[in-house]
Formats: C-alpha cells, sequence, structure tokens
C-alpha cells in the first residue's frame, strides 16, 4: 500500500462510486457504512415488531379472554383459529412470547448494537478505509436478513412460530407439534453463521487496519467494547449453534439427544430411542446466552463512553479500569452460564460454584458504572438529547444490575425464579439500559451519517416520555415478582389469585394482578411514545436542519475527522493519530477538545479535511 | 501461525495418534488374543517412526518458509 | 484509501487479513466441535452402563481413512511450499493429489454409512413373546425379511425392555438369544412380515450413540465438502490468479490449507473418540 497515492485513488474511488448501480449501492451493498445502516434500519424494525407482539401479549394479560379491539380481528384474518374471535390463544400467546424474546434479543438489539453501530463506527473511529472482509460484511447481513425472513416466515406455519420460549427447552421444544420449531432453528443457524461472520470481520478490522499511531490503549473505549464483544461471538456462538444442529436433528430425524429414556408425551411413551439429556440443552444454550447478556450491554457502554466525555468536555475518568474490565467481564462471561441453571438439580456444588463467578463478574460491571458516574464529577454537562439517553442509562442500567445481585445467589433464586422479577431486572438492563443507549447512538451519530441533525425538541419529548413509561412498565413487575407471579402466564396469574382461591395461602394479591393492567397502559404508551422518534428519524434525513461542520459535536475521536457523510473509503488522506481518545479541555489548549489526529494544540488539525 | 507450524502441530497429534493406536492395538491383542491386533499395534509402531522420519524430511525441505 | 494488509503482512502483528481472519474462524470452529464432543461426553457418562457400544464401526476402515487424510494433509502443505519456491507444475500435482485424497475419504464414509443404515434392529411378536433380532438387510419383501446378523449390536432401550439387553459379565446368556448370537452369525435369518411389531436401522433415530456419530462425522463430512469445493476452485478456475497476483494466490492457498489442516485435525481426534474407546 503507497500512500502517497491516497488523493489519486480517492478521486478514482469516488469515481466509480457514482457509477455503481442501484442494486450494488445499496442493496449488495459491500461498504461498511451502508451495511451499518442496513443492519440499524433491519434491526431497529424488528425491534418496533418485538414491541408489537408484546403489546398485543399485554391485552391478554390485561384483560385476560377478552377480544383485543382493532386488533383482534386482523390477528384472526391473519392467523386463523389461532385468534378466533379476536382473542389470543394460549398457543399464540406462546408464540407471541418465544418470538418477542427472539426477535429482541436476536434480530433486534444484537445487530442493532454490534453490527449497525460497530459497522458505522468502528473502522471510522480506528481511522479504516472500510472492514478488513467487505464481502464477507455483506454476507453477514444477508444471513441476518434471511435469518429474519425465517423467523417472520414461521408465524404463517400450521401450528404458528416457535411456542417453548427463547431459550427453547428440550424435551417441550421438540415434542410441541409446531413446524415453527424447526424454522426457528434454522432461523437460529442463519443467525449464528451471520454474527459468527460479523465478529471475525470486527476483530480481524481492529487488530490489522488501525491507523498508524492507534496504538491499543488509544483506541475509543466503544471500539475496546466492540472488540471484546466480538470474542464472546465468535466463541460463544458457536456452542448453540452445536446445540441447535443437535435439536434439530432431534426434530427432523428423531434422534434422541435431549430427549431421555422413558419420555412420556401425553400418557404415552414416546417412540424415540432415549438416552439423552435434557440438561445437555440447557447447558449449551446458556454457554451462549448468558455471554450474550454481555453482547447486548458491552456495545451500549461503548456508546455511553463516547456520548459522556463528548458533553462533559472532560477525559474519561480511568480509561484503563473500564478496558480492564471489560477484559474480565469478557472473560469470566463464558464461566457464569449455569447460574440460569439452579433449579434443574444439578447438585449444590456446582450451584456454589457458579454462584461464586456470578457474583465475581459484577465487579467489574460495578467498576464500570463507577467510572462513568466519576466521570461525571464536576463536568459542565451539555444537555442534548444523546447526554439525557445517556445519563438514563446510567441510572436504569443501575437498577437492572442491583437488581440481579439477589438472582446470583441461589438461595434466593429459589424464590424469585422465573418470576416477574426476572422479567424486570434484565428488562431495565436491556429495555432502559441498552436501548436507551442505542437511541443515544443513534441522535449522536446521526449527523455523521446524514449530514443533518435530529430533531432536538422532538428528541427530548421522545426521551422524557421513554424514561417515564420504561419504569411505569418494569417497575411493579419487580413487585409482582416477589408476590410470587410466574413469568409466562397466559392470563396475567388470575387463575392464582386471591380472588379465584379464597383465602388461599400465598395466592396472588389483588394488588399483583391490578399491576397487570398499569403495566399494558404502560406499555402501550411507551409503544406511542416511539412514534417522535419514527418521525424525528425519517423526517431529519432529508428535513433536518444541516450541520455546520464535519464535527458538529466537537469530538475527539477520528469518525468525526472525516468528510460528512464519509465517502467510500471513508478518509481523504489515512490518518496518524498522535494522542488518546478523549483529550478534553486539556489544559494550555486552544480549543476545549484536541482531535486524536491532531499532532499539536494549536487547533489546527494536521490532516486536511475532505 | 503460518500453514508450516500448523502442519508441525498436526504431525504431532499424528504421532500421538499413532502411539496411541499401538497402545490401543497391543491392550486389543492381550484381551483377545487375535494376532491381527498384533499386525495393527506394529503397523501403528512402525506409523510413528514413519512421521518421525518425516518430520525430519519436513523441516529440511521447507527450512526457509516462515514458522509465523 | 484502500484495504491495506490484503496480501501483505502488517508489521506489529505479522499477519495478513486473510491468515487472521481464517484463524479467528478456526478458533469459532474449535468451540463448535468441542460442543459437540462435550455432549458426546455427557451422553456417554450419562448411557445406561454396559450400553455404549464398543466395536460398532470398522475398525481398518476408520484407520484408511485416517491415513487418507494424513496423507492430504501433508499434500496441502507441500501444494503450498511447491507456490512458495515457485513451482507452479509441482502445485498443480499436490492439489490434485489433496482433492482426490479428498474424493477417496467421503467414498470410504459413504460406504460407513451405507453399511449402518442397512444394519437392522427388528422386534417380532408371535402370541405373546417378543423377540430382538439384529443384523443387515439381505432380503426384504412383502411377506419376509431377510437378515445376515452381525457380530456387533447395540442395545437399544426397546430391546433392553424386552430383556435382550447387554449379558451381565461372566452370567450364562439367556439360552434363546445366546444361542442365536453364537451359533447363526453365518446363516441368515428369515422373519415373516406379520410377526414384525418394530424395525429400524441403525440411522441416527436408532440410539444415542448413532445420533452423536452421524451428526460429529456428518459435520466433519460437510467441511471435506467445503473445503475441497473451495481447492477445487483454486485447482480451476481460481489458478488464473498465480499469473496476475501470485503472491495473493500462494495466501489463498495456504488459508485453503489451514482450514484443511483444521478439518484433518478434527478427524486425528473423532477416529479415537468414535472408533477405538
Amino acid at each position: 500500500m503507497q500512500y502517497s497515492h491516497d488523493t489519486h485513488n480517492h478521486t478514482h474511488e469516488a469515481h466509480d462510486h457514482e457509477e455503481m448501480g442501484f442494486w450494488t449501492k445499496y442493496v449488495f451493498s459491500t461498504d461498511h457504512k451502508w451495511i451499518g445502516i442496513q443492519y440499524g434500519i433491519t434491526s431497529l424494525l424488528f425491534l418496533l415488531f418485538g414491541f408489537v407482539l408484546m403489546g398485543l401479549m399485554r391485552w391478554q394479560l390485561a384483560y385476560p379472554g377478552t377480544p383485543i379491539p382493532v386488533f383482534g380481528p386482523i390477528l384472526e384474518k391473519m392467523l386463523g383459529s389461532a385468534a378466533a374471535g379476536g382473542v389470543m390463544s394460549a398457543d399464540l400467546y406462546n408464540s407471541f412470547g418465544a418470538m418477542h424474546g427472539t426477535i429482541m434479543v436476536f434480530l433486534g438489539i444484537v445487530p442493532l448494537a454490534f453490527a449497525a453501530f460497530g459497522n458505522y463506527v468502528v473502522p471510522l473511529q480506528i481511522g479504516a478505509p472500510d472492514m478488513t472482509f467487505p464481502r464477507l460484511n455483506m454476507a453477514s447481513y444477508w444471513l441476518y436478513f434471511l435469518g429474519g425472513v425465517v423467523m417472520v416466515i414461521s408465524f404463517f406455519l400450521p401450528g404458528g412460530a416457535a411456542q417453548s420460549g427463547w431459550t427453547s427447552y428440550s424435551p417441550l421444544a421438540t415434542i410441541i407439534p409446531t413446524q415453527g420449531q424447526t424454522w426457528w432453528l434454522l432461523g437460529m443457524v442463519l443467525l449464528i453463521n451471520s454474527s459468527l461472520l460479523g465478529a471475525v470481520n470486527f476483530l480481524a478490522t481492529i487488530i490489522q487496519l488501525r491507523a498508524p499511531g492507534m496504538t491499543w490503549m488509544r483506541l475509543p473505549f466503544f471500539v475496546w467494547a466492540q472488540f471484546v464483544t466480538a470474542f464472546l461471538l465468535l466463541l460463544a456462538f458457536p456452542p448453540l449453534e452445536a446445540a441447535g444442529v443437535m435439536q434439530l436433528m432431534d426434530k427432523l430425524f428423531g434422534c434422541s439427544f435431549f430427549l431421555p429414556t422413558g419420555l412420556i408425551i401425553s400418557g404415552k411413551v414416546a417412540d424415540v430411542s432415549g438416552g439423552g439429556s435434557p440438561l445437555l440443552w440447557q447447558h449449551l444454550f446458556w454457554f451462549l446466552a448468558h455471554p450474550e447478556v454481555y453482547v447486548l450491554i458491552l456495545p451500549a457502554m461503548g456508546i455511553v463512553s463516547e456520548i459522556l466525555c463528548n458533553n462533559i468536555r472532560k477525559p474519561i475518568w480511568g480509561y484503563k479500569s473500564l478496558v480492564y474490565s471489560l477484559f474480565a467481564i469478557g472473560f469470566l462471561s463464558f464461566i457464569v452460564w449455569a447460574h440460569h441453571m439452579y433449579m434443574t438439580g444439578m447438585g449444590t456444588a456446582i450451584s456454589t460454584f457458579f454462584q461464586t463467578t456470578t457474583l465475581i463478574i459484577s465487579i467489574p460491571s460495578v467498576i464500570i458504572l463507577t467510572v462513568f458516574f466519576i466521570t461525571l464529577w464536576g463536568g459542565s454537562i451539555r444537555f442534548n438529547t444523546q447526554m439525557l439517553f445517556t445519563l438514563a442509562f446510567l441510572v436504569m442500567f443501575g437498577i437492572g444490575g442491583l437488581t440481579g445481585l439477589p438472582l446470583g445467589f441461589n438461595f434466593v433464586d429459589l424464590f424469585l425464579h422465573d418470576s416477574y422479577y426476572v422479567i424486570a431486572h434484565f428488562h431495565y438492563i436491556v429495555a432502559p439500559g441498552t436501548i436507551f443507549a442505542l437511541f443515544a447512538g443513534v441522535y449522536y451519530w446521526f449527523p455523521k451519517a446524514t449530514g443533518r441533525y435530529m430533531c432536538d425538541f422532538w428528541g427530548r419529548v421522545h426521551f422524557w416520555c421513554s424514561l417515564v413509561f420504561m419504569n411505569v412498565v418494569f417497575f411493579p413487575m419487580f413487585t409482582q415478582g416477589i408476590a410470587g407471579m410466574s413469568r409466562r402466564m397466559y392470563d396475567g396469574g388470575v387463575n392464582y389469585s386471591q380472588a379465584a382461591n379464597k383465602g388461599l395461602l400465598g395466592a396472588l394479591p389483588d394488588s399483583a394482578i391490578y399491576s397487570n393492567v398499569i403495566i399494558s397502559i404502560g406499555a402501550w404508551m411507551l409503544l406511542l411514545a416511539q412514534i417522535p422518534f419514527i418521525f424525528n428519524f425519517f423526517w431529519s434525513m432529508r428535513n433536518g436542519r444541516k450541520v455546520e461542520s464535519d464535527n458538529p459535536w466537537d469530538a475527539t475521536t477520528l469518525e468525526w475527522q472525516t468528510p460528512t457523510p464519509p465517502p467510500h473509503g471513508n478518509f481523504a488522506v489515512e490518518p496518524t493519530v498522535y494522542r488518546g481518545p478523549y483529550e478534553y479541555s486539556v489544559p494550555g489548549a486552544v480549543r476545549d477538545f484536541i482531535p486524536q489526529n491532531e499532532i499539536d494544540n494549536k487547533g489546527k488539525a494536521k490532516a486536511p479535511k475532505s | 501461525m503460518s500453514l508450516k507450524s500448523f502442519h508441525i502441530v498436526f504431525m504431532l497429534a499424528t504421532l500421538a495418534l499413532s502411539l496411541f493406536l499401538t497402545v490401543w492395538a497391543y491392550q486389543e491383542f492381550a484381551r483377545t488374543q487375535v494376532t491381527s491386533y498384533l499386525a495393527a499395534a506394529i503397523c501403528a509402531a512402525v506409523t510413528s517412526l514413519a512421521v518421525l522420519v518425516y518430520g525430519r524430511f519436513f523441516l529440511k525441505k521447507l527450512k526457509h518458509i516462515s514458522y509465523q | 484509501m484502500e484495504i491495506p494488509y490484503t496480501v501483505k503482512e502488517r508489521k506489529d502483528t505479522g499477519l495478513y487479513n486473510a491468515k487472521l481472519g481464517i484463524w479467528l474462524f478456526l478458533a469459532s470452529e474449535v468451540m463448535l466441535f468441542g460442543a459437540l464432543f462435550s455432549a458426546y461426553i455427557l451422553l456417554r457418562v450419562g448411557a445406561t452402563p454396559g450400553t455404549w457400544p464398543h466395536g460398532l464401526l470398522n475398525v481398518p476402515l476408520g484407520t484408511l481413512n485416517t491415513i487418507v487424510l494424513i496423507v492430504s494433509s501433508v499434500t496441502v502443505v507441500m501444494a503450498w511450499a511447491s507456490l512458495k519456491m515457485n513451482q507452479f507444475g509441482k502445485w498443480r500435482m499436490y492439489q490434485a493429489a489433496t482433492l482426490v485424497c479428498a474424493l477417496i475419504f467421503l467414498v470410504i464414509k459413504s460406504f460407513e454409512y451405507h453399511d449402518k443404515l442397512t444394519h437392522y434392529e427388528v422386534v417380532t411378536k408371535e402370541g405373546d413373546k417378543h423377540h430382538v433380532y439384529d443384523g443387515h438387510l439381505v432380503q426384504e419383501d412383502k411377506d419376509k425379511v431377510v437378515l445376515h446378523p452381525s457380530a456387533h449390536r447395540l442395545y437399544t432401550a426397546r430391546a433392553i425392555a424386552l430383556g435382550f439387553g447387554p449379558e451381565p459379565a461372566g452370567a450364562h446368556a439367556p439360552a434363546d438369544h445366546g444361542a442365536k448370537g453364537h451359533a447363526e452369525k453365518e446363516a441368515l435369518v428369515t422373519i415373516q412380515r406379520s410377526t414384525i411389531e418394530h424395525m429400524e436401522n441403525y440411522g441416527p433415530k436408532h440410539h444415542p450413540y448413532l445420533a452423536i456419530y452421524f451428526t460429529l462425522t456428518g459435520l466433519h463430512a460437510l467441511h471435506v465438502i467445503g473445503g475441497a469445493l473451495v481447492m477445487a476452485f483454486f485447482f480451476g478456475p481460481g489458478a488464473k490468479m498465480w499469473k496476475t497476483d501470485p503472491e495473493r494466490f500462494t495466501n489463498r492457498i495456504e488459508i485453503s490449507g489451514l482450514f484443511w489442516h483444521f478439518v484433518d485435525l478434527v478427524w486425528i481426534f473423532l477416529f479415537p473418540v468414535l472408533y477405538l474407546l
């Protein structure tokens, strides 16, 4: 590579870019930025879809057995007897629940947090022209898309979509009479292969394509977060793929990987060889699914650190602690998986081991959150929309994290396991936690991708409504769970209520049942609260206020030192990095920020822009 | 790690396998007294030696290729 | 700007992009096969004592296949070394040899599969007396099934429940079954269709051992096929690159060789685990 020819190459490429047809430019693009946007829009749509499923389920929970207004007849038309009379049947409820989890995790958050933001931002932040393997990158997106299509089609199969939860525990998942489960497994295999390609690509990009001077300890924290996330995906996903293949063998060829000897289905001994192990599925599933939790949260933490430093105009407090904590989390996340399985009877010795590692992993998580809070100390905070979301993330993630600690103790878990408390706990981490950070990321990087700001007023409306309703939805769930309400109940617990069981000790109190209504209304309001965002997002693409410069937020990292929006190949001239990622308010500097590629602090960028 | 290094790792695994096969076949011979197991054990032992000889040849032949 | 280090290595990492990429990919493959191996361990540990099969697979054939794969890994590395030494003709020879090895491996493997898929367990019921027959299918028509009893059989939960389980060590075999097992080893068994209650071949459904055997070797065979297709491409149309960009082409051969070595290495583990232990 001769960089002396870069300017020439750049013009040449720009020329190529114009000549590219519609299909190669917009559909089968190999440009990391466009793939990032494809990922972003697709996964946002899936998030909305997953949320709508839950919105429908919340009607059943709040008003069990009554027809869903407006949407009920539509459901009946689309899905037939599963929604007879506009009432959600138990089967439909189960498949919506399973698909809500699957879609939110595998088709919504991971592609948005990891693939979309990672694709768009990581190569820019490390000063790379593109991802290392652009064509693999495209293949990764299309595998993801295909996986999504397979999942969506499964709703219209005889018997409906997968019904045994996003965890698909065998034997139930194997013997349940719906083709949806087979399609779920096929979809998962596609999604897993997609994220494997993505993970290989991210790691290779971060290791190989860092610009000159971009040493490891000068990487923005967001890049570090994506790096560790990619490792988690690379190493944790294959066991689930193996498990998926085995469950497919069980379903298609009648094997018994997860079916024990003497399995009885509806009163008859099943015609299977037996000899399998139901625990094997759980082990393989959670071996992925616990690191997956960190796949959901680490990119969010990366986004938060970028926006935090940018809006308090001072460096991050304890950059190295953050990085080392990330590594500790990455390592420990592989040896905590069985804390999801305390109730399976795998033995107290094993439970104790996993209880210990689980509590140890909370230490680096707390360090990260603490570093963010200490960073706030003494900063002059700019309260723009992305900063509001970021600050809310810190608190909401804090609630989610702290409420997780009791679940780590297996004696407490005896009571809370599989209750609404668990739902509240992980939704606080993922919904007002990760999703808020992702919203913040959208507001923050939108000007770079489009050259226009998103509207701040509607951003604030979106933020405050979302914040309020998120808490209306999830906070009562803690009390419901502590009152003993079990998750996955089709009728919202009415059968176990005090009203239905007069004088029964331990029946669900009326308040827990009544909370269902409040939560449901909160959820629908939350759905409405996303309308300003959707409107703002699309409207601002064409009509938003134009940015005044390539670096509208006065940020230090390299993605802001490119033209807006960055052209194919990103940088006009390969940047050279001279300093760490967060040099804000450096004493003696002309401006309150020094970009990473600036050689001195006199306010002149070394590299000419565009 | 280049293909050369990986090939060496692979040959070490092959060596381990042929040694294991020697032990396994001999044990089967001791258990069943079927002579074909003894023949197998001898073949496996010879293979182990052959792998070592091949290793020497390989290292010599690819002397100028990097391990990295 | 164009993507750097596609051909030459980056100084501080000592790797060109594709080499790092394939190693990362192989790391994930280790986890994939590792998970399946751990499934094997769990199934084996959880099996009813004495029912996990020994000597069900054909060891000489398996050994032959192992040798074929080891030879193919030698030809793969020699192919790469030939390109490094600028000997394109030799490369063609070695590459062809590798492809032939891959083909031989798959042919032998399919014979082994065929052997398992024509091996049947037949449960008959005459009056209220059950009997379990086990052997390779010789002939099958409307009213009868002819089996060639085989020396090695699996003990399924169904057979054990009917009293045709493994004989306890040292104890006398049940007269009925023991006599058939030994005396009629060579003779064919003819079974009337009307008496058959259940008939199942040694497919993956039959027993957890066969399930993991077919899954592991099937996944491995898919890897062999994938690797062979890529190498066939380099042998055929892909070889044009040698004229335009020899260094990049050599790298491609190295990458495919690394993948091939991994696939062979998996077999080196699969062979003792499935055939010998």
